[in-house]
């Protein structure tokens, strides 16, 4: 270290430098990069932050830790000629026990843009906000609405920044914009990020792909796809034991998202098991 | 469980990589494409870790379009391939390294059909044919039975129809196909699987 | 040691940055860039520096530079500081890219060489910037022709057609004069509105003309010969309007 680098530790700086150096940081913020766009988080002084959280969290390891982390979910939204259609169920789970029946888990980002929440819902309900604030700052600066892409892109390179910490999500970005028309990004805290037309997350993914896949048509009607979307996530809250709860069902278009409901699944798997004639392993 | 493959013709270079994406035990997504354009006659097949990827392609792809503004004029595929390595070595020698495999597919100099092999550690091979993962195991007996020095993209491309229907046929993941893309004096393009 | 004398931006009394118009001066003294926007394209046109006898004209730099594959930024002003601007848009452009999957558009892209130039008005031990910038290009999936100008005070406007530079007062009022507003011009008729604007103040002809075309898809320098034959056109109109004037005279 220089002699200089030595005295310039333990020298005084003027009231005018102090203001520079801040008027300075401030003009960074004109720059939108990911350093400055999102808050920085203070990490446990430990080595392994992952190992730390996975010893008090993982209640399938260990059923006595000490905090449990809301895990299973269906949400499913998909892709077709008239829009978006994000459906998703309601059960928030810590272990084996039920600890909501009410979660909302379609976050609102803002007017036109909708996220989907499935693994850690403090992380989901968190990250998916500040995503509103940045795509804000984003159509204050450049006059003009983000993209689908770029907001994915945006929350995504945030999940990749924290790779291996212990964040916990699987989302879906649903937006429609003039330029890219009605689009879906899944996005998880892996980092990964895909465009794609359907998509299903959660403990109960499986069951919700199976009826999404085999009544799927790009050219459904509005009812019909809202029907599909209610039908897929009905599916799942009977098979998996982490969905359940009741069913909120959303409809995104280029005027922005509309919201269709909460049916709660109790009543509605008798009237769907009545007017199908499916369900038949249950007995009236 | 991913598939890259690639093959260097007389006359030009094959890229193919599956387009199955898979997380879990569900496959997200069947129009998978694991490549990037670095610029007009090169591309870059990565297989590895969820996120690192994509993140690492991007970046990339990034560096060399900036070279390509800065000096006007394009970087030749052994530069970009030692380009990199050198970026995975580095990263390497991080907290948090890179887990990403690539395969380099271009035209040296507009002119050298060129494929270069490189794994996460940084290790760099440029072969005649090469695969990632699993799937060599499968392929790299009929790439050694099958490829002559002086074989055609034409006839590279059969070979690349046969090394699909055995993988297809033993290898016990679906990887919902091949999509494969060539480089040859008249640049990039996607000759199967790109709807 | 107090500090303030580290910092050469300092207001005068009057509420005048010394620094800052001093570098409007050396802008002045750069040579001249002009920007015309037509219906479908977006030209930039720059007065090259004469070539010493010796010097390598070929791999002697532009003065019209590719920041990235959709956006070309011309300056007027020290070549030397220019180059240090030019990589930091070129950076931004593609950290943008990186950050944001879509490519910057030439406003954003305008608005952060501004904010460069504006930064370097306000930091202690820094100077700012002695040029003037012409940034010109089409936004992703969009045909509208843009160029905007930057100073070195950190302003930033959007213009139809504009000169910077040298004599850039007298090109801009031609271009005043014969822009015409009403009329959307055609690719021809903007390459050679751009030409005659920077003829008024290059006289030793094609030869110190460069000149970028630039449209939607793609973006080309033109050569020296086709340079040579517009002006070798716009010379003789010239010659025949002021041949149409002399007999009148002689009348």
């Amino acid at each position: 270290m220089s002699i200089n680098a030595i005295a310039k530790k333990y020298s005084y700086k003027t009231l005018a430098e102090r203001e520079l150096e801040d008027a300075n940081e401030e003009y960074e913020h004109f720059v939108p990069n990911l350093s400055t766009m999102s808050p920085s988080l203070t990490l446990p002084p430990i080595s392994q932050p992952t190992e730390f959280l996975r010893a008090h969290t993982d209640d399938s390891v260990n059923p006595e830790c000490k905090i449990k982390i809301a895990h299973g979910t269906t949400t499913l939204a998909f892709r077709f000629q008239g829009g978006i259609v994000v459906a998703v169920d309601s059960r928030a789970t810590a272990g084996s026990w039920v600890a909501s029946q009410t979660v909302k888990k379609v976050i609102e980002i803002n007017p036109m843009l909708l996220g989907t929440m499935a693994g850690g819902a403090a992380d989901c309900q968190y990250w998916e906000t500040w995503l509103g604030t940045q795509c804000r700052l984003h159509e204050l600066r450049n006059k003009e609405r983000i993209s689908v892409a770029a907001a994915s892109k945006i929350l995504c390179n945030l999940m990749y920044e924290y790779k291996g910490m212990g964040l916990s999500m699987g989302t879906m970005v649903c937006g429609c914009t003039p330029k890219e028309g009605p689009t879906i990004y899944y996005v998880d805290s892996d980092g990964t990020r895909l465009k794609g037309d359907m998509f299903s997350v959660g403990s109960g993914q499986t069951f919700a792909y199976g009826v999404m896949d085999s009544n799927y048509r790009w050219d459904l009607t509005v009812d019909e796809a809202l029907y599909l979307g209610k039908r897929a996530i009905l599916a799942a809250t009977h098979r998996d034991a982490y969905s359940g709860g009741s069913i909120n069902l959303f409809h995104v278009t280029e005027k922005g998202w509309v919201y269709h409901g909460n049916y709660d699944v109790g009543p509605l798997f008798w009237e769907i098991k009545e007017k199908e004639g499916s369900f038949n392993n249950v007995k009236v | 469980m991913e598939v890259v493959l690639g093959i260097r013709a007389k006359d030009g270079v094959i890229l193919a990589t599956s387009k199955a994406f898979t997380r879990g035990i569900s496959v997200l997504k069947a129009t998978d494409d694991k490549t990037r354009i670095l610029n007009d006659y090169n591309i870059l097949g990565f297989t590895g870790e969820g996120g690192d990827t994509t993140q690492f392609a991007d970046y990339i792809q990034a560096n060399i379009q900036l070279s390509t503004m800065r000096e006007g004029t394009e970087l030749n595929s052994k530069a970009i391939a030692s380009y990199v390595r050198y970026e995975l070595a580095k990263s390497l020698r991080t907290r948090k390294p890179f887990q990403v495999n690539v395969m380099l597919a271009g035209l040296d100099k507009r002119e050298e059909p060129f494929l270069s092999l490189i794994d996460y550690l940084g290790t760099r091979v440029d072969l005649p044919y090469a695969a990632h993962g699993y799937a060599a195991f499968y392929t790299m007996s009929l790439l050694d039975r099958h490829y002559t020095p002086d074989i055609s993209v034409e006839d590279g491309l059969k070979l690349l129809d046969m090394c699909e229907k055995e993988l297809v046929k033993r290898f016990p993941m679906e990887f919902k196909g091949l999509l494969v893309k060539v480089v040859d004096k008249k640049g990039i393009r996607v000759v199967k699987g790109n709807e | 040691m107090s500090g303030y004398d580290s910092a050469l931006s300092i207001f005068s009394p009057d509420g005048h940055v010394f620094q800052v118009e001093y570098a409007l001066e050396a802008v002045k003294r750069g040579t001249c860039a002009v920007g015309v926007k037509g219906k479908e394209i977006v030209v930039l046109a720059c007065e090259r520096r004469t070539t010493l006898k010796l010097q390598d004209p070929r791999i002697t730099p532009s003065k019209i530079n590719r920041i990235d594959k959709h956006v070309q930024l011309a300056f007027a002003g020290l070549n030397a500081d220019a180059r240090i601007l030019i990589d930091k848009a070129r950076i931004e452009a593609q950290s943008y890219k990186l950050t944001l999957e879509d490519p910057v558009t030439v406003e954003y892209l305008t608005r952060y060489v501004a904010g460069v130039q504006q930064r370097y008005t306000q930091s202690g031990g820094t100077r700012p910037f002695g040029i003037s910038t012409l940034i010109a290009g089409f936004d992703p999936n969009d045909k509208t022709p843009r160029l905007y100008q930057t100073e070195p005070s950190g302003i930033y406007s959007a213009w139809k057609a504009n000169a910077i530079g040298r004599s850039s007062k007298t090109v801009r009022e031609f271009l005043e004069k014969n822009y015409e507003k009403e009329k959307d011009l055609s690719d021809e008729e903007t390459i050679k509105l751009s030409i005659k604007g920077l003829l008024e103040v290059v006289q030793t002809g094609a030869k110190n003309i460069e000149i970028s075309i630039i449209k939607p898809e793609e973006t080309r320098s033109m050569t020296n010969e086709e340079i040579e034959k517009i002006v070798k056109e716009i010379e003789d109109e010239k010659a025949a309007e002021a041949e149409k004037k002399k007999p009148k005279k002689k009348d």
